[in-house]
């Protein structure tokens, strides 16, 4: 018979580069545990890590798991939080070794829900509210568009750090199609699909632990706060078509078709030499709006993340996957006293979006009431998975002025610091 | 005596050159409707390439440079104009075969259409103006790419020196080309114009100035249309069969609205549907009397453009409809359509100067609506003293109905105050000097501060002095100089609230660096007298304030925002805003 609540919970923090990949391990009656797998991605394995780092992680996993109630939350769909349950030709994939885990339950945010994407059953996905559905095209015109900046970038031409970056970006937002049908179908339980103030689908798994779903907000729910995004979901529709319509002029080599093929001048590499300042600037210009549009189209994606606050004893925990502003708009707005409690008293943070500046708003930060330059009991603890480098210059992440923060207020593990050798590093926190 | 042209006349200054009306969505009895404009007559290379505009046709997304537009010198001086409808007496010739399919297809021709748009629109500010215009990148020449890449957007970058027009595919699966759409690259080219009468107008500095650039963008843009009389005599009354005369019903300012401004926006539906187009005419749409300055809705920059939009293009209906009053009728509830034209060319014309002129009368650093209003109507009353057609009174009219106020400091008629120069000293500074010498205005400065009530706290620079000539009210030519000057501090947050009693933010890191800027336009009449002081003054402590909180809660403090890609980024924005429901 499991006690009616944890004692202690382990958090096992997986280095899987820049990604995501965190166990909760919960343990009850000092031995029983349940676990909880929230992520298991990667956009860029740590430099030096062996071919199968990411079997690895799997197979700890696994072991760690055994036969323990098992449930898996994907926060969003970006290739750095779900790669991993990608399935493998050979059935011998990192997904395919979590699908045999038969985890008990998936949690995934309401965009993900699939009657959104077709035109039948409406009636039955009334309770995403209006837009809903708006809102999910808008996400599959995302992973379109994301594939047309990653063919762009490298049609060539373009500066190679700017290629890098678009292609890093870009491929972090194609669809990895596989992944996303092994969350859909692994689960013994329906799938749950969660939005702010929604049940989180953990309860029965995890017996006092409350789990607060505090994000992502549904279309309703955000326009009832005077929705601050920048795009439409008719943007994305409008942009991907006529991406789209420029890609379809593509022949089969890659390369895009010429619009006007009897007055060309040249198709270079070299160009008259009157030209070339232009075309130096204008390919500039160019991945400048390539990467504004995909840095929009990320931050689209990111905003869809599941933001969970787990309760547990006296100990809150806060596991935002990588929302941004607009997700946190709903959950930080005034009217939301509750969350606002919720958030002031968080001793365990893991940092949104692998350090980025945007992901952990100021207003949010404020809000935690245990940071505290001085190391001791009851000081925040933060955990942020991240990479070095992949980056460039001003668009850093992690962002130097938020890690400076991090380390002065808060216990900070990053698996930037860890030594290549490890795979993981456990923070135990006693309930 | 013979030029070098072997031409006993003087060089002709203007050339004429067919360019798209509006866009080739636009079209009545199925053709594209195009019309020929006025550009300044110069030497032209291969591209065109100009002194001002080097139009270079390459494509980022295939890698191709395209073959420049080669105009051919015909007898008289002028250029051969390849694709005009009209002889050079001006009686109209037959379209030629395929024409509009000659039109989309043939990049010279969008080389030509855009050379002429940008070098038209450069026109209009000089003339207004009464000077040379610099743009807001460095060099004399500006780049301007047709067909710079496949997406839907176009924008200036001072950065990169050009204006970049991008294409794309519409629904119809046909390409859209934005560097055919007179209204996008006459907007651009405004930005950058703009940026090089004004250059701190792209700083973040407040709601109003981040919308004020593409506010005013579009105010050019559509005041533009209306110096096309093909368009415009054509857009009154589509839906009836056209003469000479136009029906009273069609001339209402509700009608008006509907067919030449809203009109236009139903037919670019077709193309850049929820883009570009739509979003320029909607604000046209919006209501008047509604607190729009304090609705949240409305601090948008795009959002809050429109604001500046709708007063100007309201308070230009209706001043078109009252000089239309004065004219009489040909036949019982007839008028004359060419005269009905003719009359909203003037006041577009007139408006369009104003608009532009006003910008003299503006502050060099953290512009508000208000402080354009004021500027708007100090400028009229120098060139119409006596209002006849109430143009001063219509735009306060309407600006006020969209919520903007004249500014504070600004008469109780709105008008800047003339400058009280009792106290000024001019005896160490030369007449001749003051007209163009950036180094004798500073002087200028230097030696009365105290009068011109300049903080001789940090930094102040003479940016610019522009001797403008304009045709005063009496017919004569009238010479004014404006100069510019900016001042900049830089502060730790901390210790703002000592030195000048600014708030920062109460969670603003003490340590942070600031900027905060001052700066003022000093107008000198024709005897080099101060006429007006326009400044904001650095030590406003309750202007400084409001901008750092705007700075802070819209991240521009957080080194995210790249100040060079802002057009590109706020062009983008825009399309991707929704239609408003309205
Ligand atoms: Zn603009």
């Amino acid at each position: 018979m499991a006690a009616s609540a944890p004692n202690s919970l382990n958090i096992r923090t997986y280095q899987v580069g820049f990604g995501d990949c965190f166990l909760l391990s919960f343990t009850y009656d000092g031995s029983k545990k349940r676990h909880v797998l929230i992520d298991f991605g990667t956009k860029a394995l740590p430099p030096g890590a062996p071919k199968g780092h990411m079997l690895r992680i799997a197979n700890d996993i696994k072991a760690t798991v055994g036969d323990d109630p098992f449930a898996v939350v994907a926060t969003h769909r970006h290739q750095d939080h779900i790669s991993g349950f990608q399935r493998s030709s050979n059935g011998k994939g990192t997904g395919d070794v979590i699908r045999a885990m038969k985890p008990k339950v998936v949690v995934q945010p309401w965009t993900e829900e699939p009657g959104l994407a077709e035109t039948a059953n409406k009636p039955a996905l009334k309770r995403f509210g209006d837009g809903a559905d708006k809102r999910v095209a808008a996400l599959s015109d995302i992973h379109e568009i994301a594939a047309h900046v990653v063919e762009a970038a490298q049609r060539g031409g373009l500066p190679r750090e700017a290629r890098d970056r678009l292609t890093l970006i870009g491929e972090d937002n194609v669809k990895n199609l596989d992944a996303v049908k092994n969350l859909m179908t692994m689960g013994q339980e329906d799938p749950v699909y969660v939005f702010s103030g929604t049940k989180s689908g953990l309860d029965s798994l995890l017996p006092g632990v409350k789990v607060h779903v505090l994000g992502p907000p549904t279309v309703a729910q955000s326009d009832k706060i005077k929705s601050y995004a920048k795009t439409s979901d008719q943007y994305w529709n409008f942009q991907a078509r006529a991406m789209r319509a420029g890609s379809s002029l593509a022949t089969s080599k890659g390369k895009s078709k010429v619009l006007f093929p009897r007055h060309v001048a040249s198709a270079g590499p070299n160009y008259p030499v009157e030209a070339r300042w232009l075309i130096y600037h204008a390919r500039q210009a160019q991945a400048e709006q390539l990467l504004s549009i995909v840095t929009m189209l990320d931050k689209v994606m990111n905003n869809t993340s599941v933001i969970l606050v787990f309760e547990a004893g006296a100990k809150k925990f806060l596991f935002p996957g990588d929302a941004q502003l607009e997700n946190w708009l709903y959950a930080l707005d005034g009217t939301n006293d509750k969350y606002k409690a919720l958030l002031q008293s968080v001793d365990l943070y893991k940092v949104g979006h692998h350090g980025s500046w945007n992901a952990t708003p100021k207003k949010l930060w404020s809000l935690f009431k245990k940071k505290s330059a001085a190391s001791g009991q009851g000081r925040l603890k933060t955990l942020m998975s991240t990479l070095e480098g992949v980056f460039h210059e001003e668009h850093e992440v992690p962002r130097g002025k938020l890690v400076t923060e991090l380390k002065s207020q808060s216990d900070l593990l990053s698996t930037n610091k860890l030594p290549n050798s490890d795979l993981f590093r456990d923070t135990l926190v006693q309930l | 005596m013979r030029n070098t042209r072997g031409s006993r006349h003087s060089l002709v200054n203007t050339q004429k050159l067919t360019i798209i009306a509006q866009d080739p969505s636009v079209r009545i009895g199925g053709k594209i409707l195009m019309s020929e404009v006025d550009v300044p007559a110069e030497e032209l290379l291969a591209g065109p390439r100009g002194y001002r505009v080097n139009v270079i046709d390459f494509d980022t997304a295939t890698s191709t440079l395209y073959r420049p537009a080669v105009l051919k010198r015909a007898k008289n001086g002028q250029y051969e104009d390849a694709f005009a409808l009209k002889k050079a007496d001006g009686t109209p010739r037959k379209r030629p075969k395929r024409y509009d399919h000659k039109l989309v297809s043939d990049p010279t021709f969008h080389a030509q259409n855009v050379y002429a748009i940008v070098m038209r629109t450069l026109a209009q500010f000089e003339f207004a103006l009464g000077r040379r215009v610099p743009w807001g990148s460095q060099g004399h020449q500006i780049h301007v790419a047709p067909h710079a890449f496949a997406d839907a957007n176009a924008f200036y970058s001072r950065e990169h020196r050009g204006i970049f027009f991008g294409y794309f595919t519409g629904p119809s699966n046909r390409p859209i080309f934005t560097c055919l759409s007179h209204d996008i690259v006459a907007h651009e080219t405004t930005h950058a114009i703009l940026d090089g009468i004004r250059s701190r107008y792209l700083e973040p500095s407040s709601p109003d100035q981040a919308a004020f650039h593409e506010g005013f963008a579009d105010i050019i843009a559509l005041l533009s249309i209306f110096s096309l009389p093909d368009l415009v005599g054509q857009l009154l009354d589509r839906s009836t069969p056209r003469g000479r005369m136009i029906s009273k019903a069609h001339l209402t300012a509700d009608a008006l609205k509907q067919s030449v401004l809203l009109g236009l926006a139903e037919e670019m539906g077709v193309g850049l549907s929820k883009g570009r187009e739509s979003a320029l005419r909607r604000s046209v749409k919006l209501r008047a009397g509604r607190p729009y300055m304090s609705m949240p809705e409305f601090s948008e920059e795009h959002d809050r453009g429109e604001l500046l939009v709708a007063a100007m293009m309201n308070a230009f209906l209706e001043i078109w409809m009252s000089r239309l009053a004065k004219i009489g009728f040909v036949s019982p509830g007839k008028r004359d359509r060419s005269l009905v034209v003719e009359e909203g060319a003037r006041a577009a014309g007139h408006l369009l100067t104003m608009s532009i002129r006003a910008l003299d009368y503006c502050p060099p650093t953290d512009i508000t609506f208000a402080d354009y209003l004021s500027a708007l109507l100090t400028v009229d009353r120098e060139v119409v003293p006596d209002d006849k057609y109430r143009y001063r009174a219509a735009l306060l009219r309407h600006f006020n109905n969209f919520d903007i106020r004249h500014a504070t400091g600004a008469d109780v008629d709105g008008l800047w105050k003339q400058f009280d120069g009792r106290e000024l000293v001019y005896a160490r500074t030369h007449f001749d000097s003051m007209l163009r010498d950036k180094e004798e205005v500073f002087r200028f400065i230097w030696e009365n501060r105290k009068a011109l009530d300049i903080d001789d706290r940090g930094y102040v620079e003479v940016q610019s002095v522009r001797p403008s000539i304009r045709i005063g009210p009496d017919g004569f030519t009238l010479r004014e100089t404006v100069a510019e000057y900016v001042q900049i501090m830089t502060l730790q947050a901390k210790e703002l609230k000592a030195a000048l009693k600014i708030t920062p933010p109460p969670d603003l890191p003490p340590t942070m660096r600031i900027r905060i800027f001052g700066g003022g336009a000093l107008i000198f009449n024709e005897y080099g007298q101060l006429k007006y002081k326009i400044a904001n003054r650095i030590e406003d402590a309750k202007r400084q304030t409001a901008r750092l909180k705007y700075l802070w809660e819209s991240g521009a403090l957080d080194g995210d925002q790249q100040d060079g890609l802002r057009l590109a980024r706020l062009h983008r924005a825009r399309m991707a805003r929704a239609e408003r429901s309205e």
